[in-house]
């Protein structure tokens, strides 16, 4: 099992607005066998905002981040998206020139670091399909998730830019929906499956275009007639669940539609109690699922 | 597999009420292209089907169209590929999304370039040719700057599943806007302001929510994502305040004082006390979900080694100035299954009628 041992980087979001992440993160992970090593020094990694104002400073930033993890000779483990995107791209941008990778390194110096490369950086989706498997994640299932019809939401970050991300084919990814049938729960596709929830352009155009994603994704779902969506983002979780009250006022019609996080939906199948899973904690009400999962026992 | 349905988006607006599609059994021959497809339907099942095309080899950028759910070019997609990226016997072939379908696969493009001329796409000289009677001239780095957001097509295939379209039809559109950086960042032209108040307008340039479709779909490798981000950078480096760019300035600054971002503090300092003032309907319904961190609003506590950040944050400063970062060439780059593990999602046809 101690193969299975990464660097934690929790990124901002699981110690901001979603600590229910950050909570069901560990208990799977520790359920499933994962050593989860906190990289309690690590910085936020900029989110695509500051890299579009210093792409320096954003890369020497994320060096550091990757750096720490370097110094417990561990890959790196992310639990959002974007964090996974941002760290990809530094890690592809130095790795693939040597120049700039020691003008990084001079800067890093200055603090006694120094980034090699020797560290990948890692999703928790990826390594509970790769890492701990299917086949066992079958055997653990206490409560298969059989009564819920399950939308996936992959979220842009985790499939695109296939040059920094190319875990699965961005045009057709599989791996949640592998991952909710290892879970005895049945993946319905819909039209939002790969869409954005329009977190990134948020404070620029809320009413012109997130609002209005947050919407049709929502919507997909539920025309769909799933019970939830799952998304492995804690930044598509806010979008869609802590902002689709807002989002219905824009369109004018209700939508409720349930949002749970990766672990959430892996811990609930492995029999956890939904409580300390945080299901409670989010903003449209989980009570159907809660009831259904209990009932099924 | 011996066949295949290539199934088409048809409609004729002078007679069809509305769209309809419309199945050919084809064989699957080796290297056949979706285009090659489309031409063997036409000329033995159906001459009526109307697609525009012409060079058949990835320049001429007049064949794209949505296939499965994914703008690209017809002509450079081959059938037995996209039967297998999709685990199935069916292409469906639609016009590109995001725009007017007026005949079968043809759509309106006029419509996209009312919004390309916005941006002036043109070289718009900043001085007088050299007067010996030399071209305009820039250093290699100026010119590896803008080299790979030139070589676009015109496809439009980075319209097709674009987000923040699919929002609002107000937003320029990728392509439009990787032209407007392919000038704005050219060392030779004279018209930035003009093109950056074009892209500003109503902060349009920051509609973009950063989801990497167009990169995805983009069949010459343009990456008009990297450009709009970049056109970001020059509009912050010309002075334009915008949302965005106060946005980053919180995150450099979070980054330096404690090292996390503060997401508690995140929309005073975004939007003033008065936008404050507007989200607290939000603040106090995620304070009764528990989403809420106390701590935070009086500073929360720094990361450990913060004073590693403090000197890298200043030295990156310092430095970044005279280091010029090459943007990644990912010509040739394309999806492949490294561990022969990964499997597809069957694609599922949502039929339409026929």
């Amino acid at each position: 099992m101690s193969q299975l041992k990464y660097a934690f980087y929790t990124g901002c979001s699981a110690k901001g607005v979603a600590p229910e992440l950050y909570k069901s993160t560990y208990l799977v992970a520790e359920k499933l066998g994962m050593e989860l090593i906190e990289l309690e020094a690590a910085t936020c990694c900029g989110a695509g905002a500051v890299q579009e104002k210093d792409e320096f400073l954003s890369l020497t930033i994320n060096a550091r981040n990757l750096a720490l993890a370097e110094e417990l000779g561990l890959d790196l483990l992310t639990i959002c998206n974007t964090c996974t995107v941002m760290l990809r791209e530094t890690k592809f941008k130095l790795d693939n020139d040597p120049e700039l990778k020691e003008q990084v390194n001079e800067v890093l110096a200055e603090a006694g670091l120094e980034y090699k490369g020797t560290s990948e950086v890692t999703h928790f989706l990826w390594e509970v399909i790769d890492g701990v498997g299917l086949d066992k994640i079958k055997e653990m299932v206490v409560r298969p998730l059989k009564d819920f019809n399950i939308a996936p939401f992959y979220g842009c970050h985790i499939i695109r830019p296939v040059y920094l991300i190319g875990y699965e084919d961005p045009d057709n990814p599989k791996s949640i929906e592998m991952l909710i049938e290892a879970l005895g729960g049945n993946p319905k596709d819909h039209e939002a499956r790969l869409a954005c929830c329009g977190f990134h352009s948020f404070w620029s155009a809320e009413d012109e275009v997130t609002l209005r994603l947050t919407a049709m994704d929502t919507e997909s779902a539920k025309e769909e007639k799933a019970d939830f969506m799952v998304t492995p983002c804690p930044l598509c979780h806010t979008q869609l669940d802590a902002m689709q009250e807002e989002a219905e006022e824009k369109i004018g019609a209700n939508i409720d539609m349930p949002i749970l996080h990766l672990p959430q939906m892996i811990g609930l199948a492995l029999g956890m109690n939904p409580k300390e899973l945080g299901l409670h904690k989010h903003v449209i009400p989980t009570d159907q699922i809660i009831n259904k999962i209990t009932a099924s026992v | 597999m011996e066949f295949f349905n290539l199934k088409v988006f048809r409609y004729d607006p002078t007679k069809d009420e509305k769209p309809y599609y419309q199945t050919y059994r084809l064989p699957v021959e080796k290297g056949m292209t979706v285009l090659a497809a489309l031409f063997k339907a036409k000329e033995e099942q159906d001459p009526s089907i109307s697609f525009r095309y012409n060079c058949r080899a990835a320049i001429c950028g007049s064949c794209s169209v949505r296939i499965n759910g994914h703008a690209t070019l017809a002509c450079k997609e081959q059938v037995t590929k996209i039967l297998e990226k999709y685990n199935t016997d069916t292409i469906v072939v639609e016009p590109i999304g995001n725009v007017k379908p007026l005949k079968d696969l043809i759509f309106d493009f006029d419509y996209l370039l009312e919004k390309f001329k916005k941006v002036k796409p043109w070289f718009i000289p900043k001085a007088p040719p050299p007067p010996d009677g030399t071209e305009y001239r820039q250093s290699p780095y100026d010119h590896h700057k803008i080299d790979f957001a030139s070589d676009c097509i015109l496809c439009a295939s980075c319209v097709s599943e674009c987000n923040a379209l699919k929002a609002n039809d107000e937003y320029l559109s990728p392509f439009v806007l990787a032209k407007a950086y392919r000038f704005a960042a050219d060392s030779r032209d004279g018209a930035r302001k003009e093109r950056l108040e074009a892209v500003l307008d109503h902060f349009n340039l920051e509609w973009c929510v950063r989801c990497w479709q167009c990169t995805t779909n983009c069949p010459k490798e343009v990456q008009p994502y990297e450009s709009i981000i970049r056109l970001r950078i020059i509009a912050a480096e010309e002075g334009y305040k915008t949302p965005g760019e106060r946005h980053a300035e919180i995150f450099e600054e979070d980054i330096k004082e404690r090292g996390m971002l503060n997401e508690m503090l995140l929309p005073m300092k975004q939007e003033g006390l008065l936008g404050a003032l507007k989200r607290a309907p939000f603040g106090i319904k995620m304070f009764f979900k528990g989403k809420v961190n106390i701590a935070d609003f009086f500073g929360g506590h720094k990361v450990k080694r913060h004073e590693e950040v403090e000197k890298i944050y200043e030295k990156a400063k310092e430095k970044g100035k005279q280091v010029q970062i090459r943007i990644p060439q990912i010509l040739g780059v394309v999806y492949e299954d490294k561990r022969k593990t990964r499997k597809r999602a069957n694609f599922l046809d949502k039929g339409g009628n026929e």
